[in-house]
């Protein structure tokens, strides 16, 4: 009698969503396995992380007040007061580190398996340009609690945005709202968090995971050219999916120990008048760039020695970008050493220099 | 031979000098004309030195013709005015001038041109004497008289620095080292003792001698000193009793301008000590509540009785430390137990011990509640506004340590029990806190426990799954 109710109930949204077809195409979707299947479960582990952020941050949204006056105690409010406000404050700021983290191996795994050539050449774009956004959102974020080292850091951040050459002036002035950081670039980053940033987001990561349906995982250089019937693969549903969750639950897991046994920490109101305090570090992630220009001398062939910075990151960013345009070797199924090269290069460098700021 | 010919120039040139001496011209004609600067001259300590009127005027002394003797070509200048007169002076003390210079004297001008005062000023002109001889106008008995004349001058005063006092020497005639110096004892302070002399300086340039963190030390080179004190028979040890107290620390090592030097609870140019009555009144000027409260308590009247300094008896005077809670109860270094003993003044004895108590139990309640704080804070747990609020339990024990001063047992306890409210306030703060991170703790284990376990059912759901297929 019961599955008679049910069968009816899925029969009415059957009629209308055509169920059939999507479990049809699920059934039908098999994921390559070999020996570099981990690196499909990046992807699925930032997409999680990411909705964990949405969860929390919709949550911080309800107690949060994003101005001068008020920010710093709604989060001391939410830390203290609000119940489980202290583990969704903790959650978010760490699972935010998480997926930064997340994105960056997705995107150099599929750099290094060279999953971005052809037909894939906007799911790796919209994939870099949303790894800028979650940079983006993780810089904007950092200021939201209003506290000295995040006040500071954004003054240092913006400044370094504010040297681009032509536009650095106008960038520098949009991002702060004004001449210096203050009340209105806290509301201006609160919006660009919360507001413009996911809707942008939104559209990227649709059509990112659209795209990832639509052509299905990529198979390396190497199993491409394997026999059909020398090919192992594993069913997306339930096999894949399966897997994807069990990596979730590990990656909560996590999250929750992370959040508990080290707590995000709130730090001191800030202070426009008061002198910038020692040791003011951006977010990891930016720390190698940050790094970076400080080794640069202050003029190189009559250039300014942070222009130069900035415009060299600029370029390697572009270029990262484009690199399934670029890299014509893979294309022609040849296998290209120099793309690695590259690619062991950019890594090592990040973390090298990442540790020397960390050390410093 | 060689012995002979230098006795022989030695002789030539004293009887040369001699010679000198005696045709000087000057003297000899200005002395005879009756012109009082020379007849002034003729008793003035320079001229006992050989020192010709040329010296400072210029001209040649040899000369009878009066062409010649005072020929401009000859270097002869007439009467130096304005800042020439002290560079004439400088020609031989430019010591002296140097610090002058520097002085704020040396600073200010009369309309730009010169200095407003130049050496004449003070020791005279033509009558210079030794500062030692009574007649000199910077002798001891008579510099307060010098200095006078321009700063009791209101008008004259008003133009340089109208901020500045002008009753100095009023005050000065009613202070302990005014009424000696008016019995012409030498050996008290005047005006040159403390301010110095050529370098005088303004009092808050820290250069000054009387600059409050220097003061100590310019009123202890006469007070430390035990031979000069002998006569008067006043104690030496002010100084390192000073320097060894609260008040000495504050300003000498901590550099707390704001701390009190001698001058202010002495008086500075009507330095004396204060008497019985106006101590507290002193110490008031600083400590008002403690004073307020002392004076409205049950000590005023039994002090007073008794004749007893008010702050000084239990705080000490020069010496004063830095206020323990020792201070109050009955134990030995307690001062109530001075007076109040078990048998007598018993009242007194009883609610000390009383207030003792409670300052203890207060001081153990902030230790308590910042412990916990503090472990709390450790734990990572988010406590600022507690510790915030720490800074008003400080305020309260600070208050009910100032309260002691109306010797109130009911009013003792009313401003202790606001502490220990706000301390239990606190001190739930912090357990709360220390108890949410145990929960959180135990929060943890049973979620991580509850993922984990999940986590593995699903492990095991997919190798379940994944071995039917292969068995397929």
């Amino acid at each position: 009698m019961e599955k008679k109710y049910w069968k009816r109930l899925y029969n009415w949204f059957d009629e209308r969503i055509q169920f059939e077809d999507i479990i049809q195409f699920a059934a039908k979707k098999y994921v390559p396995v070999h020996s570099h299947s981990i690196w499909y479960y990046f992807g699925g582990v930032t997409l999680f992380l990411f909705i964990i952020q949405v969860i929390t941050g919709i949550l911080l949204l309800l107690y949060y007040k994003g101005s001068e006056d008020l920010a710093f105690e709604s989060i001391q409010y939410i830390m203290t007061e609000v119940e489980f406000g202290w583990l969704i404050r903790s959650v978010h700021s760490w699972s935010a580190n998480l997926m930064v983290l997340a994105a960056f191996i997705h995107m150099f795994s599929v750099y290094f398996t060279k999953a971005y050539r052809k037909p894939r050449e906007i799911t790796w774009i919209t994939g870099m340009l949303m790894l800028f956004l979650a940079m983006g959102f993780g810089f904007s974020g950092y200021l939201l609690p209003w506290n000295e080292l995040a006040f500071f850091a954004t003054k240092v951040g913006t400044d370094i945005a504010g040297v681009v050459p032509v536009i650095g002036k106008p960038l520098l002035e949009f991002l702060r709202g004004g001449e210096d950081v203050t009340g209105a670039t806290l509301s201006r980053f609160f919006a660009f968090h919360v507001a413009i940033m996911p809707a942008i987001f939104t559209v990227l990561l649709g059509i990112h995971l659209i795209l990832v349906q639509r052509q299905g995982m990529s198979e390396p250089l190497g199993y491409e050219i394997k026999p059909e019937n020398e090919k192992k693969t594993m069913p997306f549903f339930p096999n894949f999916l399966l897997r994807d969750l069990l990596l979730w639950l590990i990656v909560l897991n996590i999250v929750a120990l992370l959040a508990v046994l080290f707590p995000w920490e709130l730090g001191v109101k800030a202070d426009p008048f008061a002198p910038a305090p020692a040791g003011i570090k951006p977010e990891w992630y930016f720390m190698f760039m940050f790094q970076t220009l400080k080794y640069i001398p202050a003029t190189v062939l009559f250039i300014d020695g942070e222009v130069l910075g900035v415009l060299l990151f600029g370029a390697a960013g572009l270029l990262w970008t484009l690199v399934p345009f670029w890299d014509r070797k893979t294309l022609r199924g040849e296998k290209n050493r120099f793309i690695n090269y590259l690619g062991i290069f950019a890594i090592m460098y990040i973390i090298l220099l990442t540790i020397l700021g960390y050390l410093e | 031979m060689n012995k002979l010919i230098l006795i022989l120039l030695l002789i030539v040139s004293v009887h040369y000098g001699m010679a000198q001496k005696k045709v000087d011209q000057c003297i000899a004609c200005h002395k005879a004309n009756g012109d009082k600067p020379a007849i002034l001259f003729s008793k003035d300590l320079h001229f006992a030195q050989g020192i010709s009127c040329a010296d400072c005027h210029g001209g040649d002394a040899s000369k009878e013709d009066m062409d010649e003797s005072m020929n401009k070509n000859a270097g002869f200048i007439g009467v130096p005015s304005g800042d020439k007169i002290s560079e004439v002076c400088s020609n031989c003390h430019s010591d002296q001038l140097d610090k002058m210079n520097n002085s704020a004297h040396g600073k200010l001008t009369v309309k730009g041109d010169q200095k407003i005062l130049q050496c004449t000023t003070c020791h005279g002109i033509h009558n210079i004497v030794s500062v030692k001889n009574v007649a000199s106008p910077v002798h001891a008995n008579n510099v307060v008289q010098t200095c006078s004349r321009c700063h009791s001058d209101i008008a004259y005063m008003r133009q340089y620095n109208p901020a500045l006092p002008t009753d100095q020497h009023e005050k000065y005639l009613t202070s302990i080292h005014g009424q000696l110096n008016k019995k012409k004892d030498a050996n008290a302070a005047t005006c040159a003792n403390c301010h110095g002399s050529h370098d005088i300086r303004n009092a808050l340039d820290v250069r000054s001698l009387v600059h409050p963190a220097n003061l100590p030390k310019t009123c202890a080179t006469c007070h430390s000193d035990t031979e000069l004190m002998k006569p008067y028979q006043i104690p030496t040890d002010q100084y390192e009793k000073f320097a060894a107290s609260v008040h000495g620390i504050a300003l000498l090592k901590k550099g707390d301008a704001a701390a009190p030097s001698c001058n202010d609870c002495h008086g500075n140019h009507g330095a004396a000590p204060p008497g019985l009555e106006s101590i507290s009144k002193v110490c008031g000027t600083c400590h008002v509540i403690n004073a307020d409260l002392f004076a409205k308590s049950p000590h005023k009247k039994a002090f007073d009785d008794q004749k007893l300094p008010e702050c000084e008896t239990c705080h000490s005077n020069h010496a004063i430390i830095v206020g323990t809670d020792q201070l109050i109860g009955t134990t030995p270094e307690a001062v109530c137990s001075r007076c109040h003993t078990e048998t007598k003044n018993q009242k007194g004895y009883w609610e000390a011990a009383q207030m003792r108590k409670i300052l203890d139990s207060l001081i153990y309640e902030e230790e308590e509640t910042i412990r916990l704080i503090t472990e709390a804070e450790q734990k990572g747990m988010e406590v600022s506004e507690a510790k915030f609020k720490l800074r008003d339990i400080r305020q309260a024990k600070l208050e009910t340590r100032t309260i002691i001063h109306a010797f109130n047992l009911v009013k003792f306890t009313e401003a202790a029990n606001k502490g220990f409210a706000i301390t239990s306030e606190v001190k739930s703060a912090g357990i709360k806190a220390i108890d949410e991170y145990y929960f959180r703790r135990w929060g943890l284990l049973a979620a991580t426990l509850v993922i984990t376990i999940l986590a593995i059912s699903l492990f095991i759901y997919i190798k379940r799954i994944e071995r039917r297929n292969t068995a397929k």
